[in-house]
Formats: structure tokens, sequence, C-alpha cells
């Protein structure tokens, strides 16, 4: 087995991290790899479409039972045998979801024999890294390297670009820029520039599509789902292209209005 | 003086402050609403000044799911357990931090008695946040009344004011002391009564540190009194026992009975044991009326409280229970600084004078020396 690859997607609240985290998980396993996905947001949806739409309990959810967690009932296998986690959270609004991941992760680390064994590791992480618990997964070790998602508006590209920041201030090496389109004009050639002045790639650009959504109601990834769809193939291309991918970058981030000027 | 300092050495938190202001107005039980470790020591000091403090020892999971349901639990086990009469809630870093909301579990627990609720967390600068808090949340509930209110309120002002002047937040880090010896201080001060010199022993002490402090007074009466020269003391004392919460005036109340039943008269009454930060004008103004020819003072409790305009030419010992006040007060001028190590935890749960380490010594080198 070749190094084993921990990777994590951040992004603008919305912008698609958890179905590009599953179809490349699902796309990853086609390719014949061993993967996880470990949800690492409270709403414990990064998943759901590898498990036929079907929740599993999470981590903390036996956490919060005083139940002495065992592997086999966080890990769940998936579609093609992605190997699914959620950590899960309390209650919207009442405790500390950010202390809970910690401890989540803290708690799989230890139990996980599996975790060892995957070629492939993707952390999904919630829009907003509200707090320290959110970026535990990078702050523990278990991330290696970064992917931020992007479209080519204003926002999330914003978001974006301090994600690149708060990367090289906690020294996480980033691996690459990924597009996921709102179909706003020039949007291909202003994240291909916003990738490489902040000193990186564009490493796939990914349409706006009705099919993924149409997949995601059903319980499904486009890749179980539309195998045969283009956008599969956009996302079996990405799958490769991280697998790959041996090169990764300090982020240097923008300065507002350069970033202002790239999408006007 | 720089108000702005960093403060690094560790100091008593709100939380710790909120505590012992729930206990001066006669709770029956605490609850911390934190880890189980928060504040054990005061915790377990203050179950034997007769309050019971608890914890709904929040952990991981705690912190994680918050804790309403742990805290209603331990507000009933305590209500059935102690059956109080009056309640408080404290908060802590770990339960304030999650926003954990007290005031929900304490409606749901639905005692039928007062629950005084504090929101505090020792994260606050100056402690005095935590007894301010406490106090509100008594007036809310009808415990106080306005007026008493407003009076803590400014005490504590005055009191943050003493500590930057001239205490513990006066200085980035104050390293402790055990301060002067204090057999030898004692011999200096039989040697000045033998002299004929004229001595204000004052008594300016916070609380019920007042039950130890007291013993310092009682010793040099005691000292002078065996040497013919009792004419030649004055002595002063923040006991009025008409002031403060109904606990203060209590202890005000049980010092005053053991002084007067030790025969020691206290010349000047110089305000309630919770004024120790006031007290100090009085104590100058009387001085610069009455005393300004006096040759020493021994100063007990608070003694940086004390203006330092009309007392520095008289020879100054002054007595505290802070090992971290004892530079302090050699800078503003006090000759003889004692620290009565550990003084707090013996006058908790007491209600007569007991004997200080300086008293004791005092009374052994005089009968030496008689
Ligand atoms: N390429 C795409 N084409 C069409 N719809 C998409 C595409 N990518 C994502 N979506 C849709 O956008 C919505 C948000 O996606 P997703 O939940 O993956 O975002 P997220 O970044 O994980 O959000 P959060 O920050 O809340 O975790 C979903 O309904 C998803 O199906
Ligand atoms: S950090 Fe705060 S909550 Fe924790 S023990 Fe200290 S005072 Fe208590
Ligand atoms: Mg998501």
């Amino acid at each position: 087995m070749s190094v084993q690859k921990r990777i994590a997607i951040y992004g603008k609240g919305g912008i698609g991290k958890s179905s590009t985290a599953s179809n490349v998980a699902a796309a990853c396993a086609d390719e014949g790899y061993t993967v996880m996905i470990i949800g690492c947001d409270p709403k414990s949806d990064s998943s759901i479409t590898l498990l036929g739409g079907k929740r599993i309990p999470t981590i903390l959810d036996l956490l919060r039972e005083e139940k002495d967690v065992k592997e086999e009932d966080v890990v769940f296998t998936g579609y093609n045998g992605v190997k699914c986690v959620e950590v899960g959270g309390p209650e919207p609004g009442i405790g500390c979801a950010g202390r809970g991941i910690i401890v989540a992760i803290q708690t799989l680390k230890k139990i996980s024999k599996t975790l060892n064994e995957m070629d492939l590791i993707i952390y999904d992480v919630p829009g907003d890294i509200v707090c320290g618990g959110f970026v535990a997964p990078i702050r523990k070790g278990l991330v290696k390297e970064a992917y931020v998602l992007t479209s080519g508006e204003y926002m999330p590209l914003y978001a974006a670009n301090n994600i690149c920041r708060g990367l090289a201030k906690i020294n996480t090496p980033l691996s690459g820029i990924i597009c996921n389109s709102r179909s706003v004009s020039r949007e291909k050639e202003i994240v291909t520039k916003f990738a490489s002045e902040i000193g990186s790639d564009l490493m796939a650009f990914i349409p706006k599509e009705q099919i993924v959504q149409d997949c995601e109601r059903d319980g499904f990834s486009v890749m179980e789902k539309a195998p045969d769809s283009s956008i599969a193939q956009v996302y079996r291309d990405l799958a490769k292209a991280i697998m790959q991918r041996d090169t990764s970058v300090m982020p240097v981030a923008l300065d507002d209005e350069r970033l202002r000027e790239l999408t006007r | 003086m720089d108000k702005n300092i960093t403060i690094i050495h560790p100091r008593p938190s709100s939380i710790v402050a909120a505590l012992y202001t729930l206990r001066d107005l006669n709770v029956d039980v605490a609850v911390l609403h934190g880890p189980p470790g928060c504040s054990f020591k005061h915790a377990r000091l203050l179950e034997e000044d007769g309050i019971h403090v608890v914890t709904t020892a929040l952990d991981e999971n705690g912190f994680v799911f918050g804790g309403h349901d742990a805290l209603v639990n331990v507000l009933h086990k305590v209500n059935e357990m102690f059956k109080p009469k009056l309640v408080g809630v404290v908060g802590t870093c770990a339960s304030m931090i999650i926003g954990e909301e007290m005031h929900e579990p304490v409606m749901e627990a639905d005692l039928d008695v007062p629950v005084i609720e504090v929101e505090v967390h020792a994260g606050y600068r100056n402690n005095t946040k935590g007894v301010i808090v406490a106090l509100e949340s008594a007036l809310n509930v009808g415990i106080i009344d306005k007026t008493e209110f407003e009076r803590q309120r400014f005490l504590l002002e005055e009191a943050t004011n003493v500590e930057l002047r001239h205490g513990a937040a006066s200085r980035e880090y104050l390293a402790p002391s055990r301060g002067d010896v204090k057999y030898k201080v004692a011999q200096r001060i039989i040697e000045l009564l033998k002299e004929g010199k004229r001595g204000l022993v004052i008594m300016n002490a916070k609380k019920e540190t007042g039950y130890m402090f007291a013993d310092i007074t009682v010793a040099i009466n005691e000292v002078a009194e065996q040497l013919g020269k009792a004419d030649n003391i004055v002595n002063m004392a923040n006991i009025d026992e008409k002031l403060g919460l109904p606990r203060v005036r209590h202890h005000a109340e049980c010092i005053a009975n053991d002084l007067k039943e030790k025969g020691v008269v206290i010349h000047e009454n110089i305000g309630g044991l919770d004024e120790y930060p006031i007290a100090g004008n009085t104590v100058d103004q009387l001085i610069k009326d009455k005393y300004i020819d006096f040759d020493f003072a021994v100063i007990s409790g608070v003694p940086h409280a004390i203006p330092m305009d009309h007392i520095s030419n008289m020879e100054l010992i002054s007595v505290t229970n802070g090992p971290r006040q004892v530079l302090p007060l050699k800078e503003m001028g006090h000759e003889h600084v004692l620290v009565e190590i550990d003084l707090h935890p013996k006058t908790l749960g007491v209600n007569h004078i007991v004997e200080s380490e300086f008293g004791a010594t005092l009374r052994e080198v005089a009968k030496e020396s008689l």
C-alpha cells in the first residue's frame, strides 16, 4: 500500500463539500481504493448518500449514552465498501459541538483499526470553522492535506481565501482548489486565477447539474445512481487526480482588493 | 500607576468570590454548575462554615451535550438531603463557555425556596464581578434590598481601588513572602511599651478574618496591662454590629462580645466588618484629630487600606494574611510586616476569637521578659 492519503475538504457553507466528498469517495472506491469518509458535521449528512439514504448512529450518539464505543458500532460499510463514520453532535444550541468533535475524533482514533488500513480518508467538515473543535482533525494530526472548494462567486471565494489564510496559520498545506460551479460568468477563469495566485492549482471544475440533487434526494451518490452521466466522469477524474496528487503548498491568501478585482 | 497591567499571579476567581458572597447571604446550599474539581478547596472550607457546597460534576459528556438535566437532578437531590431555605447556583468556566442557561433548570426543578443564580466564570480579571453578580441576583429574588445592594457595590469598588493602589493587584507579579520574624517583632512591641511609648492598635479586618485579627488586639492589650501601660494604648476596630449582610453583622457581634468579655475596650469603632476598604479614611481622620502624636501603630487585617498621610511618622507594624501583601506594605513604609499564614481557614465556622500566631508569640515573649 502506498502512503495513506488523509484529506479534508473545506469551503463556504453549502458550497457542496459533502456531495463532492461522497462522490469522490465513491469514485475512489470504484477505482479499487479503500476509502473512509468521516463526517465531522453535527448535521451528520456526509455519508448519507453512500448508505442509500440511511442515517447511521454517530460516535457522539453512543458517547451520550455512556456506552463503551466499539469500532463496529460506528464504522459502517456503504457503497462499494466505503467506510462511513459520522461524528454527530449535541442538539443545536446546546452544549458544545466543537468539543464534541474533539472527543469523537479522539475516540475514533483509539478504537478504529480500519482507520489505519485505508488508502484514503476524507474528513468532511462544516463550512463555518466557528471554533477550535472544528479544526481538531488537523490539529490532532489526522489530516495531512486540505482541499478547498469554491465557486466563482465573490462570497465563496472570500471564504476560500480566508480558509487559505487559516491553513497557513496552522501549518497545513493546501493540495488544491476545486471549483463547484454555480454557473456564473467566467467562472472557470476566475477560479483558475485564484488558485494560481494563492500558489496552488485548480483540480477540477464540477459543473452544476440537476442530477446531483436528484440522486441526493433518492439517497445516493451520482457515482452509484448515475455512473454514466458526464458529471460522474468529472468526479472520477477528480478522484484520480487526488490520489495521484503529490504536491501541496502553504497558501498565500490574497488581499481583499485583489480578490474583489478577480471577480469583477 | 498603570492600571492596565496584566497580573500573572493566580488569584481567587469570581466563582470563589460568588461562593463566599452566597455564604454571607446565608444560603444553605451552593451548587457549582461545572466540573467536579472546580473550586474544590474553597468548597470544602465553606462546608466548615456551615454551608453545603455541591457540584453538578459535568464531565466530558456534560461539556458536549450540556448539563441541563444534571443541574435539575442536583437541585432535587440537595432539596431532599438538606431541606434548604435558600439555595445558590454558581456558573463555572465550563458551563458558561458552552452557553449553559441556568435559569431554565432552576425553573424546572421548581424548589419552593428562593434560588440565587450567579452566572459567572473564572475569567474575569477582577473577582469582585462574582460578588456583584451574586448580589444582583439576590436583589432580584428579594434577599437584599436596593440600599444594601448599592452599599455593597460601593464597598466593592473601593475594595478594588485599595487592591489596585497597594494590594495584590498593584503589580504584575508579587512574590509571596512569610514576612518578618514574629518573635523579633513581639520583642520590639514590648520594648516600645516598656519605654512608655503610646501606640494605636487598629484592626481593619475583612469579615470573618476579624476572628483572628482581633486576637492580636487582645494580646497587645493583655501585655500592655501586664506592663502597667494599658493607658498608652488606643484600640480601633471595624466591628459595627449594625452594618453589612446578616452574617457579617453576626461576626461583628460575636467579636465585640468576646472583646468585652476579655476586658478590651474599643475606643474607636471605625465601621462595619465589610467596610475595610473605606474605614481607612475614618482612621486617618481620627488620627489627624486625636492621635497625631502617637509613637507606633499595630495595624491588622487590611493594613494597606489605611492611608499613610498621618501615620508615616509612627513606627508601623502590620499584620496581614496575604503573603503577596508583604512587599507592597514594606514599600508603603511599614517597618515590620507579619503574615498570619493560613488565617482564613481557621476563621471559618467559628463564632469566637481564635488565637493568632503573633498573639501567641507576643504572650510568650512577654512572659519571658516580665
Ligand atoms: N455540482 C452540483 N450541482 C448541483 N447541485 C449541487 C452540486 N454540488 C452540490 N450540490 C447541491 O448543493 C447542496 C449543498 O451541498 P452540500 O450539502 O454538499 O454542501 P456543503 O458544503 O457540504 O454544506 P455545509 O457547509 O452545510 O456542510 C446540496 O443540495 C447538493 O446536492
Ligand atoms: S477552569 Fe474554571 S471551571 Fe475549570 S476548574 Fe478552573 S475555575 Fe473551575
Ligand atoms: Mg456538509
